[in-house]
């Protein structure tokens, strides 16, 4: 069997699902989970198995005759869309149900359909100019999905910088399939490794993609975009969306010969991403922002990876690139399971209290359970702690970034900081969701509407049980997962294939397995232990105060203080600070924003730099005939000086 | 020859500086009408065989440069009842001065251009500089629609001018085809005058500035 009819099987139900599903939500949800499940099964004959699926036809639409292709690369990313398409389809039944959004519910289910389908075209397509329509189809409809609630400002405001930035990267990739198309002289696209020529069309796509991608510094739409649109839509763009950038750049820094600096470029701008991206977030007081910045120290880690392969195939065909480089791709993975895990929970929390300042919440975990224990499980995934699958992928890039530095080539140089940075970035995420946790989940509620919650229904569950249950699979037994790495790994680096699993992938899934148990049964023991003893239950936060209220709790500023110290230099936090004074003060308050560097002390100058140029511009348009024709005769005077001057020459 | 030729272009010159200096759209009219007659007759100066064809098209741009644009000018003026140019962008004694450093130096400057042997002792390219000059001057510094006609005008007797640089190599076919250009331009702007008239109560292109998007 080849992958041909169920991925037919997939369009097919995803389109009929665009079509059909705005009036009749059980048949979209039948109709998009079968599409996830044939592309999966598509995805996985190729991932498992050895060969590739290639189809062209002589259709030719727009001139261009079809090619569509399924390798490793493309199979690791198609199921990961599945995986999480089809949770985030199921999360929207209950998160953005016709009942609460009578308006937009049927939006979201035809644009959803079209992201999905979209996506996943541009995953196969193998022509250009096909990948370019899929792309834009892909970026359109996921704005129609961000701006689902454009009747907020702030939306719109998210949706349209999403808007900008997106065709600002697409730009570069017009650019760069154009340049492609005319040196190779056809759309079609493939490996090329051979055509040393093409290497300086790495930036272009670097750029193109990147932006798509998070990649820092391009990441500055991305905060607003992720903390702005419904948690399922968030979900998606982080965890597959940001994946199509990523795919794009390991795509065509496979098929094309890269530049001599890319390997150095990349793994830099990992290391900037990851070290700034946690920073920022750890800083964040709204939960979804803090998600979201998360996500670009996660694009910096798979960078960190890619880097490193990228360095060791230029050096000499080292074999810890390889390592490096399944690291990557594994943590594309587990990104995008856990966070979209997190963003499902972050979803659950604003659908029970209708906010998303941490500051206003507090004590959710006895209200909410589940979502607090899926929430806790899903940040210590993307930390990257034993024994869940976040650990694996960093360990892989560990073990392949360590392997180089002990090689001790001239890679070294780029390795050792990358790695530092890699340990800090860690450290970071950790302190960020201990953070993130404790002010949401822990304490006493801060508010009314914190108090009111209640838990999420099923059909919110179950998606985030899935995610966790993925997320566990991997951190279990990594071995059963090795073949797609090296599949994906073999259609990068076509010397790749079949090299077999590393050894020390088995002991660590062993010594995981051994760290769960230990986990469980100490677990159960406290459990039973609590039954038989019974629980004495006191308010938190007492601390000696005779009445002690909720706003005494320790805040989530007060967990990212000491960072934000740190990391003055580049956040350039914004404080308004009244102290209080005399022995009975009156009012005090400390207030405190951490604005994007990138986005308002570099971007938003330069953007209105732009802007007052042209309103200047503008003005020499103000529709009096006497000054157009001053305007025609300087022209006419300077286009005569010119040819005066060069006869004269 | 060639004093008569000077002489005609001087006077055509003359001309151009009594448009900038009147106020009167009439006089104005009446100058660029008179111009018009003093450069028609110019290319019978300037062939040495008289072929019935040449006469022809010097009788016709006399005919419609003289005295058609003019009467057609006459009749918009009179419908759009406008006798004077109150108020221009450009003062008259300050174009008048323009106009007169503008002719000045497109008879210093034409010295230095590299011209045919032929035609450096003409007035013909200072003559068609100056005339160009005033016409840009006349559309820049008037407000009412109708003087800026008569500035096209002159900007085109100017253009003619140097049309008649090349006579043996531009046949006059191609001439008349322009002077057919023009009558039509100067038809249409006719009638778009009264038009602009009966909408605005005015010939201020000032006022016409909501126009621009």
């Amino acid at each position: 069997m080849t992958a041909g009819p169920p991925l037919l099987l997939a369009a097919l139900c995803l389109v009929s699902g665009a079509a059909f599903g705005r009036r009749n939500p059980r048949l979209w949800l039948a109709l998009t989970l079968g599409a996830m499940a044939a592309a999966f099964a598509a995805a996985l004959l190729v991932g498992v198995g050895a060969a590739d699926w290639e189809w062209r036809s002589s259709l030719a639409p727009g001139g261009e005759p079809v090619h569509v292709r399924l390798d490793g690369l493309s199979a690791l990313f198609l199921a990961l869309l599945c995986v999480v398409g089809g949770a985030a389809a199921v999360f929207s039944r209950g998160y953005w149900a016709d009942a609460g959004h009578p308006g937009s519910a049927p939006a979201n289910r035809m644009w959803m359909s079209l992201l999905l389908a979209a996506m996943g075209f541009v995953l196969l397509a193998s022509n250009g100019l096909h990948f370019l329509i899929g792309w834009e189809l892909f970026t359109v409809s996921a704005y129609f999905l961000i701006t689902l609630e454009r009747e907020h400002r702030a939306v719109r405001a998210a949706g349209w910088l999403y808007l900008a930035a997106s065709h600002a990267g697409t730009l570069c990739l017009f650019a760069f399939f154009a340049a492609l198309s005319v040196r190779t002289g056809s759309w079609d696209l493939g490996p090329l490794r051979e055509r040393a020529d093409l290497a300086p069309l790495f930036w272009l796509a670097l750029f193109g993609f990147g932006v798509k991608g998070g990649m820092f510094p391009l990441h500055a739409w991305l905060p607003s975009a992720h903390a702005n649109a419904p948690s399922h839509v968030s979900a998606l763009m982080s965890g597959v969306a940001i994946n199509m950038g990523l795919y794009g750049i390991l795509r065509f820094s496979g098929w094309l010969p890269v530049p001599a600096g890319a390997g150095w470029a990349v793994i830099g701008i990992g290391a900037a991403g990851a070290l700034l991206g946690i920073a920022l977030a750890f800083v964040q007081t709204d939960l979804k922002r803090l998600l979201a910045y998360c996500s670009v120290e996660n694009v910096g880690v798979i960078l960190i990876g890619l880097g490193g392969a990228l360095l060791g195939v230029t050096h000499g065909d080292e074999p810890w690139a390889e390592l490096a480089l399944a690291g990557a791709l594994l943590h594309v993975w587990n990104h995008g399971l856990s966070k979209a895990l997190l963003f499902f929970g972050a979803g659950s929390v604003l659908h029970a209290t209708g906010k998303r300042e941490m500051t206003q919440m507090g004590g959710l975990w006895r209200a909410m359970p589940w979502t607090a224990g899926l929430f806790a499980f899903g940040a210590l995934a993307i930390s990257g702690l034993p024994p869940l699958n976040g650990f694996v992928g960093e360990w892989l890039v560990y073990l392949g970034l360590l392997n180089a530095a002990a090689s001790r080539g001239s890679a070294v140089w780029a390795v050792i900081p990358a790695v530092i940075v890699l340990g800090m970035a860690g450290a970071l995420a950790l302190a960020t969701f201990v953070k993130a946790g404790a002010t949401v989940f822990l304490g006493a509620p801060r508010t009314r509407a914190a108090q009111d919650a209640r838990e999420c229904g099923p059909l919110m569950a179950a998606p985030m049980l899935a995610l966790a249950g993925a997320c566990a699979a991997i951190g279990l037994a990594p071995v059963l997962f090795w073949r797609p790495l090296e599949r994906a790994a073999g259609s990068w680096h076509p010397q790749w294939v079949d090299s077999g699993a590393p050894a020390p992938l088995a002991a660590l899934g062993a010594a995981h397995v051994a760290m769960a148990v230990a986990g469980f049964a100490a677990a159960a023991f406290l459990w039973r232990k609590v039954r038989v003893n019974g629980v004495r239950r006191a308010p938190t936060w007492d601390c000696g105060y005779a009445t002690p209220t909720a706003r005494m709790q320790y805040s989530g500023g007060s967990f990212s203080g000491i960072a934000m110290g740190w990391f003055a230099g580049i956040l350039a936090p914004e404080r308004t600070r009244h102290r209080p004074h005399g022995p009975f003060p009156v009012r005090a308050s400390w207030l405190e924003r951490v604005p994007d560097t990138v986005l308002e002390r570099v971007m938003a100058p330069a953007g209105g730099a732009v802007m007052r140029v042209s309103s200047a511009t503008r003005r020499l348009q103000h529709g009096r005939l006497q000054f157009y024709i001053v305007y025609l005769l300087c022209g006419l005077t300077v286009v005569a000086l010119l040819t005066w001057i060069g006869a004269g020459q | 020859m060639n004093s008569t030729l000077n002489l005609l272009i001087g006077m055509a010159m003359g001309l151009n500086l009594l448009a900038l200096g009147g106020s009167r759209v009439p006089q104005v009219i009446r100058a660029v009408a008179v111009q018009g007659i003093v450069l028609g007759v110019l290319p019978l100066l300037l062939e040495h065989d008289f072929g019935w064809l040449v006469a022809l098209v010097a009788v016709i741009t006399v005919m419609v440069k003289g005295f058609l644009i003019p009467g057609l000018l006459n009749r918009a003026m009179r419908a759009a009842k406008i006798e004077r140019e109150i108020d221009p962008f450009i003062g008259f004694v300050p174009s008048l001065l323009l106009g007169a450093g503008g002719t000045i130096a497109a008879v210093a400057g034409a010295r230095m251009l590299p011209l045919l042997p032929e035609h450096a002792g003409t007035l013909l390219v200072p003559g068609a500089l100056a005339s160009i000059f005033t016409g840009f001057i006349l559309l820049i510094g008037r407000a009412k629609a109708i003087s800026q006609v008569c500035g096209y005008l002159i900007l085109e007797n100017g253009i003619y001018l140097f049309g008649l640089l090349l006579i043996r190599s531009t046949p006059l076919l191609v001439e008349s085809g322009i002077l057919l250009d023009l009558t039509v331009g100067v038809f249409v702007i006719g009638i778009i005058v009264d038009r602009i008239q009966r909408a605005f109560d005015s010939l201020d292109t000032r006022k016409l500035t909501v126009l621009r998007e």
